[in-house]
């Protein structure tokens, strides 16, 4: 990917030259040579930094939220998950359009850093080559979705088959089995928020889990306050999870947070759709939980 | 010298879990941590004695993330403590490494000086007993010798194993506590004499030297902004940390009973230094980032002569964005004297 990297800085270099941006969102070598790391230029001699390879997974548009108060023009690099990552953004209205500029990536598909460093820090006892990262095998959608310009070629998604198969194993489970089943794989989260870090839609300036007074969810690390955690997080992803993965595979104890975001996905699409989350960016338009009206047909409100 | 077979180890650990809550490290499906040896299942888990480590550091044992302190009723204004939960169960952590012990060293002194005992900690520590394996193949983020220790030996480690690969483990009694452990199992070890292995060297160089002095006139220093950039202020690092020891202490009520409890907390958390009143001092990611390294690299060492980091390299393994403190100990040096 040598020349995307250098389709990526010549484009870096003519929007920070001439003024157009102030920051440029892309990224960087991390310090192994399976890494790659977030990194924002701002100004034509941090250009040379910048890289575009096959370790550039992050989801950038979470960055977003960073520069949300000021007013800054931002360009963007994205792959197809990010695009929508965006998109999000924008119907949350953290970000307005004219102030970004996006430099959207036809994505064959990336590798996931932390299984590499995992697999060469000596934490693990098998070894070996990993291929493309789990998020990047269930991809619908590697081609942006929203973008200024574009580079790289159409790419097909590499998901193939039933998308919700896992989702419907889940609810062909009795209660008791679902019980027991999310009993033993919440139980061992350290409640550490990085899946909320990380989340595109996880942008609320202050977020209910950190809310103190009152506090809504305790913060042991018991099945109950887990659980609770666990809940109250998926309800606010329904209509919201744009499918980029960031949430699992950042896990440290790969909690199956896609799981539970696709059945989410699932009901919302059955219930309020057709319906993808961030799909398409329409000025003004809403995601269908993100909406309300008088003459709701459901009276639970 | 002493030696223990492998093929005596299952022997051993169910000996040790008679008389004392055993852990191992293992991975136990996506995991890997110090497990209780009561919970491993054979034919799904398996042993980490050979990898270079674990992902989840033993420090949960001494100090668990949650921690239940006093439970209590209240009547109006009067509150009747019922019962304290201090949990003085003896326990046996097996197959640590040195930066682990190390660690464990540093929350010791978090914990038991400066004129304050933390009672909880104590009734924990002072119950459990380490097992160093010592570590002749350094892993590529080990850096625990720059830290100021040495991989294979270490004064607190109650017993010291060194992997001889076929021929065993070399059993060295390192303690009070280490012998009286031995004496009891002294009928499953051998006599004989073997050569130690051969140690290899780390594979990065990194040097503290100077770091804390040269961080002490940083705090202002603009490098903080790009360097951090990347991080997403997750807590991932601070949790995963062997030495990081930050808790906060909640409480929970129901009706007229309720309990105190404590919990691991993080500098990279926004409401770790929430007040009352609502102001933040430390407002933004940045300002959380640059309190981690400082914390670890500065203020631990003008306070207790020692870094607050083991050389473990977990963090720089786990971090989502690549956030590297050796990287930060070299750019900190690297960084023109008083600008
Ligand atoms: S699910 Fe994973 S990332 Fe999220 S809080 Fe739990 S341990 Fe952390
Ligand atoms: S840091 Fe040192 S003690 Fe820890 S695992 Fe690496 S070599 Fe062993
Ligand atoms: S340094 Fe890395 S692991 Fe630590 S909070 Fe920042 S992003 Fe998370
Ligand atoms: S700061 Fe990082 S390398 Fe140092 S002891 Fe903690 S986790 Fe290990
Ligand atoms: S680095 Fe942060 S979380 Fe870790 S001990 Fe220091 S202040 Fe606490």
């Amino acid at each position: 990917m040598k020349d995307m990297t250098d389709q990526v800085k010549e484009i870096a270099t003519k929007l920070l030259e001439s003024g157009q941006v102030d920051v440029f969102m892309a990224w960087e070598k991390g310090d192994a040579p399976h890494q790659s790391k977030p990194f924002f230029a701002r100004n034509v001699a941090d250009v040379e930094k910048i890289i575009f390879d096959e370790y550039c997974i992050h989801n950038l548009s979470t960055y977003l939220t960073r520069f949300r108060d000021g007013k800054e023009k931002i360009a963007i690099v994205v792959k197809g998950c990010d695009s929508r990552g965006v998109v999000r953004m924008l119907e949350d209205h953290q970000m307005k359009r004219d102030r970004l500029h996006i430099i959207g990536i036809n994505c064959p598909g990336m590798k996931d850093p932390l299984e590499a460093m995992k697999q060469h820090s000596g934490f693990e006892r098998e070894t070996g080559e990993k291929g493309l990262a789990i998020k990047c095998l269930q991809c619908m959608q590697p081609n942006p979705v929203i973008y200024d310009e574009s580079l790289g070629e159409i790419q097909e998604p590499h998901f193939k088959g039933e998308r919700f198969t896992e989702v419907k194993a889940l609810e062909a489970m009795s209660s008791e089995e679902r019980y027991q089943f999310f009993s033993e794989v919440l139980s061992t989260c350290i409640r550490c928020y990085a899946c909320r870090q990380v989340c595109v839609a996880c942008n609320c300036r202050t977020c209910i889990f950190d809310e103190a007074k009152p506090q809504w969810v305790g913060r042991e690390t018991s099945v109950g306050d887990n659980f609770m955690y666990h809940i109250v997080r998926a309800f606010h992803m329904a209509g919201r999870c744009i499918e980029c993965g960031e949430c699992e595979r950042v896990c440290p104890v790969n909690i199956p947070l896609m799981l539970i975001n696709r059945k989410l996905i699932k009901d919302v699409d059955h219930y309020f759709g057709p319906y993808d989350a961030g799909m398409a960016y329409v000025e003004g338009g809403k995601p269908p939980l993100s909406l309300y009206k008088i003459d709701d047909p459901d009276d639970f409100i | 010298m002493k030696i223990l077979k492998k093929n005596q180890l299952d022997t051993l650990w169910e000996r040790l879990a008679r008389n004392a809550e055993l852990y191992l490290p293992t991975q136990k499906g996506d995991q890997s941590g110090f497990f209780s040896y009561k919970t491993l299942k054979p034919e799904k888990d398996t042993l980490m004695l050979d990898a270079l480590n674990v992902y989840l550091s033993p420090k949960n044992i001494v100090l668990p993330q949650t921690e239940m302190m006093y439970s209590f009723t209240h009547q109006g204004q009067e509150i009747n403590l019922e019962e304290v939960y201090e949990d003085p169960t003896p326990r046996i952590i097996f197959g640590l490494r040195s930066c682990d012990v190390k660690s464990i060293d540093r929350l010791d002194t978090v914990f038991f000086t400066r004129g304050f005992v933390d009672e909880y900690y104590r009734s924990r520590r002072e119950n459990t007993l380490l097992i160093l394996n010592a570590c002749y193949h350094p892993g590529p983020n080990c850096f625990c010798e720059a830290m100021g220790l040495s991989p294979r030996e270490s004064e607190s480690a109650d017993i010291i194993l060194h992997d001889a690969g076929e021929e065993g483990y070399i059993w060295v009694a390192n303690t009070e506590k280490g012998r009286e452990l031995t004496g009891n199992i002294e009928d499953i070890l051998e006599e004989k004499e073997i050569s130690y292995p051969q140690p290899r060297p780390f594979t990065r160089e990194v040097d503290y030297t100077g770091v804390a002095e040269k961080l002490k006139d940083m705090f202002s220093h603009p490098i903080w902004h790009p360097l951090s950039d990347p991080c997403i202020n997750c807590g991932i690092c601070t949790y995963v940390c062997p030495n990081c020891y930050c808790f906060d202490i909640q409480v929970k009520t129901r009706g007229e009973e309720g309990y105190r409890y404590r919990c691991w907390d993080s500098c990279m958390y926004g409401e770790y230094t929430m007040m009352a009143g609502g102001h933040n001092p430390r407002e933004t990611g940045m300002e959380r980032f640059r309190n981690r390294f400082l914390h670890k690299l500065e203020f631990f060492t003008e306070r207790y002569g020692e870094p607050l980091c083991t050389g473990c390299g977990r963090c720089i393994a786990v971090c989502p964005t690549g956030i590297n403190i050796i990287e930060i100990m070299e750019k900190a040096k690297g960084v023109e004297p008083s600008a």
